[in-house]
């Protein structure tokens, strides 16, 4: 290969009898191009081709494992129609630990520590109304409880909604959780609450509107 | 491929094909400069844009209170600004300047109704603009890729109509016997993404599709958009610039067809991957995971296709600003398409699937891949369509490092924090195992939260590189947009001075 | 390959599989997704969307909640969407087919929302969450959208719905902060939000362990 002269084509491009100007400007730049590119035929490597069935059969394989029947109503990849979906035993529930879960919902204004929001949600850790009488405490959860409060030496004047009929809905068992987990957390001294108790409240009250301080504080 | 050993080309040089071929091919460029300034234009102020949004967001991710009063300027609608200036303004306006040109010459022809393509051009930035107007002013669809408002999409679909018009016209009087791989590519290009594009809006927006079917939908353009539309047209320019910059063939013919056929098969399942675990049924998911999987093929293929076309010429990265910011295109290409088959694996996917893992993927993919290729060809490009000269190679050295580092940085920093976010929120057993948190609940959320914040800092702050590099190359176009040309023979502005690089002809 | 109509013949099938696989088989199979009517209750669910929460829904459109809020739940066991108490079940198909414009999303930055009108009911912490995020979750990242609500002098009885502030965000004295109907529309959203109901056709095909061997025989 030799390495001629740029100049030197920028001659002969003149020279091929172009008069038009633009041709003329096309000094360095153009000259300098290397060709337009072009495609070798350099065979395909035999391990592309390896390679290529090994992806293939890869991909086919993980189709069959998790086709779940091509069923379009099933989200699990581990589906399989022809086992018959049996349902699991029962578990025991641990109440703190469901509590815990069920506690997602109230860390929103009580916060995940339980401190509350000064001045806004009142604390759970420490608070009379939590660790006290369980029968205002599962008012609380199951009607809501509105308007002002003293919790703790401070007044807090927010809404808590109703978790009960009317509100959320919880059934027994998940309020007396939420309140078992409650009154054992951050060192917390409540008793447990059991559902049954959390069915003769919610048979006593029914639906009603939230309570007020003043109301709860009446019941012992 | 005209040899030195042809007779009547030694007799007299002035009939030498080789020459000829020359002035036809200035003679083309010369036809595409008006069309191609109007697209290189269009695209430099829509990236500057792209990035300043881009910025007002990535603060706002940790420093919520930042402009927090102007409801035009919130998060949600801000990034969604960001992502269609860079998306619809400066990626596609980047890859019609490159279409425009690449066919021009591809198709050894002069442009014919350069008309059209102006008019495309204009309907496509007005299009654009009124639809970021609209997104900023709360008209935004919330579909993502597809947020511009209703009421400026026709624009852009009329001026993708005109460009594939155009297309087929210059390829239909092309006087090139042979499809050359780029073109292959840009053909497909173009009559794909009008097609996805509409479909999608259809699909969507005008009679949407029932339930879970848009999100389908929608995953199936927004990918696509990636792997149909910005994909085929950044090969297309690695296919062309590398072995033109090196003056080599490209490596094999065979392997080019296996990899274009194999993208055009598999990328387009692959996009069910955004809604693992989602309200979609499990077997598509499973066909758009293994899509992904099978995306190793085209992947690796054009990876040693273009791997051994660059083998024994490294050397030339020294020099060629074009070539240095093509191969890094190209390599990140590779990288990205790799990580990205792993990551729509459910394993993986469990873990970093609504994290910032995919904001970095997406990044990897768009900028240090096609973003990158994009200005090695803008570099390659403009001097040809000027007749001048890039003014400072101080300045092409700033801009190469500034994004090239400011974009790695980004990928490498989000890749990592966005696996810490998806340890912290989903996998409370592996964070436990990792020494992370104790015990076998999750992380509070508002935690995950507290810990993010330092990778997203490092994230604004190299976003402020790629701006910087941005900046650098803003200033050098416009300063090369006004210079006079020299009337004497220059020589080629690279990083520093070769042996007898580019000069060589033959 | 030096022909076109091949090229293009090619790429056409190529899209077209993809678009039949992914979007109409599952347009007919989901097409005919009905509610399901809940004996118990004799209501039909998903449960329809009231007007005001189809104009929260628009709200929340507009100012891109959904790029940090996703709206699906993935199942117990893959994630700790469960664990965390953003939903007992995985979200499927049915749950959406009364929507018009469906808003999984892709992004975690904030929490999953798709049960949050189960998971949060109290109108009061939203508006306050909206209001200035650091009053009810201190550290979130979560923009303050305080445009969403209006600063006004007290004409006679405050409000019933002013927001009740603690002492270093209230307004001075005789002022008060209500929300917009847009936020009220956009709130009304919120607790319109949620998936309580499980379909008995879904639930029949999820996966089952195999039941472990107690005595370790085959």
């Amino acid at each position: 290969m030799k390495t001629p002269d740029p100049r030197e084509h920028n001659t002969r491009i003149e020279q091929a009898g172009a008069s038009d100007e633009s041709i003329q400007d096309v000094h360095a730049i153009l000259a300098r191009e290397k060709p337009e590119p072009h495609e070798g035929y350099s065979p395909m490597p035999l391990f592309v081709l390896g390679f290529v069935s090994a992806i293939i059969f890869i991909g086919a394989i993980y189709i069959v494992r998790h086709r779940a029947g091509f069923d379009p109503l099933a989200y699990d990849e581990r589906y399989d129609p022809s086992m018959a979906a049996t349902n699991a035993a029962p578990v025991k529930v641990d109440p703190i630990a469901e509590g815990k879960k069920l506690f997602m919902t109230c860390a929103a204004c009580h916060q995940p520590t339980g401190q509350g929001v000064p001045g806004v949600f009142p604390p759970l850790v420490k608070s009379e109304w939590v660790n006290g009488s369980e029968d205002r405490v599962i008012r609380i959860l199951l009607n809501g409880l509105s308007g002002p409060v003293k919790v703790e030496g401070n007044t807090y004047n927010n809404a808590m909604p109703a978790f009960g009929p009317g509100g959320y809905g919880w059934s027994d068992e998940k309020i007396s959780y939420i309140l078992t987990y409650v009154r054992q957390e951050w060192g917390n001294t409540g008793a447990p609450i059991t559902p049954e108790k959390v069915a003769e409240i919610r048979k006593a009250v029914g639906q009603r509107k939230p309570w007020a301080a003043e109301e709860l504080e009446a019941i012992k | 491929m005209a040899s030195g050993t042809n007779l009547s080309e030694s007799l007299n040089p002035a009939t030498s094909s080789e020459a000829v071929k020359r002035a036809e091919l200035s003679e083309i460029d010369a036809s595409t400069k008006i069309p191609a300034l109007f697209f290189l234009c269009s695209a430099l102020g829509w990236i500057l844009i792209g990035t300043i949004f881009a910025l007002i967001a990535s603060f706002k991710m940790h420093t919520p209170g930042f402009l927090g009063d102007a409801e035009w300027l919130t998060f949600g609608r801000v990034r969604t600004a960001h992502l269609n200036a860079v998306i619809y303004g400066w990626a596609s306006n980047a890859s019609f300047l490159v279409i425009i040109w690449l066919m021009a010459r591809l198709s050894r022809s002069l442009l014919r109704h350069p008309i059209l393509l102006l008019t495309a051009g204009v309907f496509w930035n007005v299009g654009v603009t009124i639809g970021i107007y609209g997104i900023l002013t709360g008209d935004s669809t919330s579909i993502e890729w597809l947020e511009i408002p209703p009421y400026a999409t026709p624009l852009l679909f009329v001026a993708y109509a005109l460009m594939g018009v155009w297309a087929v016209i210059m390829f239909r009087f092309g006087k090139s016997p042979h499809i050359y791989v780029s073109q292959w590519y840009i053909l497909a290009a173009l009559f794909w993404f009008p097609w996805i594009y509409s479909v999608a809006q259809i699909m969507t927006i005008w009679a949407p599709a029932r339930g879970t079917v848009q999100a389908l939908v929608n995953w199936w353009f927004a990918h696509n958009v990636l792997g149909l539309w910005f994909t085929p047209i950044g090969l297309a320019s690695v296919y062309y610039f590398l072995p033109k910059v090196l003056g080599k063939p490209i490596h094999s013919y065979y392997l080019s067809v296996l990899g274009f056929w194999s993208l055009a098969i598999f990328y387009n399942w692959a996009g069910v991957h955004h809604l693992v675990g989602g309200p979609v049924p499990a077997w598509v998911q499973t066909a758009g995971i293994a899509a992904s999987i099978m995306m190793l093929i085209p992947v690796v293929v054009t990876g040693i296709n273009h791997h051994m076309t660059m083998i024994g010429s490294f050397n030339a990265l020294r020099y060629s600003p074009t070539l240095r910011f093509i191969v890094f295109g190209a390599v990140n290409y590779t990288l990205v398409s790799v990580i990205g088959s792993f990551m729509s694996l459910r394993g993986w996917a469990e873990i970093t699937h609504f994290t910032q893992h995919t904001i970095a993927h997406a990044h990897h993919g768009l900028y240090a891949f096609f973003t990158m290729v994009m200005f090695g060809a803008i570099y390659y490009i403009l001097p040809r369509l000027l007749l001048k000269e890039w003014p400072s190679a101080a300045l092409i050295s700033v801009h190469f490092w500034a994004t090239a580092v400011g974009s790695l940085i980004m990928v490498l920093v989000l890749t990592v924090g966005g696996f810490h976010q998806g340890l912290l929120l989903n996998t409370p057993k592996l964070a436990n195992t990792l020494g992370l948190q104790p015990g076998t609940d999750p992380v509070p959320f508002l935690e995950v939260v507290r810990v993010m914040n330092k990778y997203l800092v490092s994230r604004s702050l190299s976003g402020i590189l790629i701006f910087v590099g941005h900046l650098a190359f803003a200033v050098n176009v416009v300063w090369m947009l006004l210079k006079p040309r020299s009337a004497e023979v220059t020589a080629p502005t690279l990083f520093r001075n070769p042996p007898e690089m580019e000069v060589v002809t033959r | 390959m030096n022909r076109a109509p091949l090229l293009f013949l090619g790429a056409f099938f190529a899209v077209a599989f993809s678009w039949t696989g992914i979007i109409l088989s599952n347009q007919i199979a989901y097409g005919k997704l009905t509610p399901v009517i809940d004996q118990s209750d004799n209501k039909a669910y998903p449960l329809p969307i009231s007007g005001q929460a189809q104009q929260g829904k628009l709200v929340y459109q507009d100012l891109g909640c959904m790029y940090c809020h996703t709206q699906q739940v993935r199942r117990p066991g893959y994630g700790a969407d469960d664990l965390r108490g953003w939903g007992d079940r995985q979200s499927v198909a049915r749950d959406y087919i009364r929507e018009q414009r469906v808003l999984l999303g892709t992004m975690r930055t904030g929490p999953d929302l798709r049960n949050i009108g189960a998971r949060q009911t109290s109108t009061e912490w939203h508006y306050l969450h909206l209001y200035d995020p650091q009053l009810t979750s201190a550290g979130s990242n979560m923009p303050p959208f305080a445009f969403l609500f209006e600063k006004r002098k007290i004409v006679g009885e405050p409000s019933p719905k002013a927001l009740r502030l603690p002492p270093a965000y209230a307004p001075e004295a005789g002022w008060e902060i209500v929300p917009t109907e847009r936020a009220e529309s956009l709130v009304t959203y919120l607790l319109s939000l949620k998936d309580t109901y499980t379909y008995p056709d879904e639930a029949r095909r999820v996966y089952v362990a195999p039941a472990a061997n107690p005595e370790g025989k085959k």
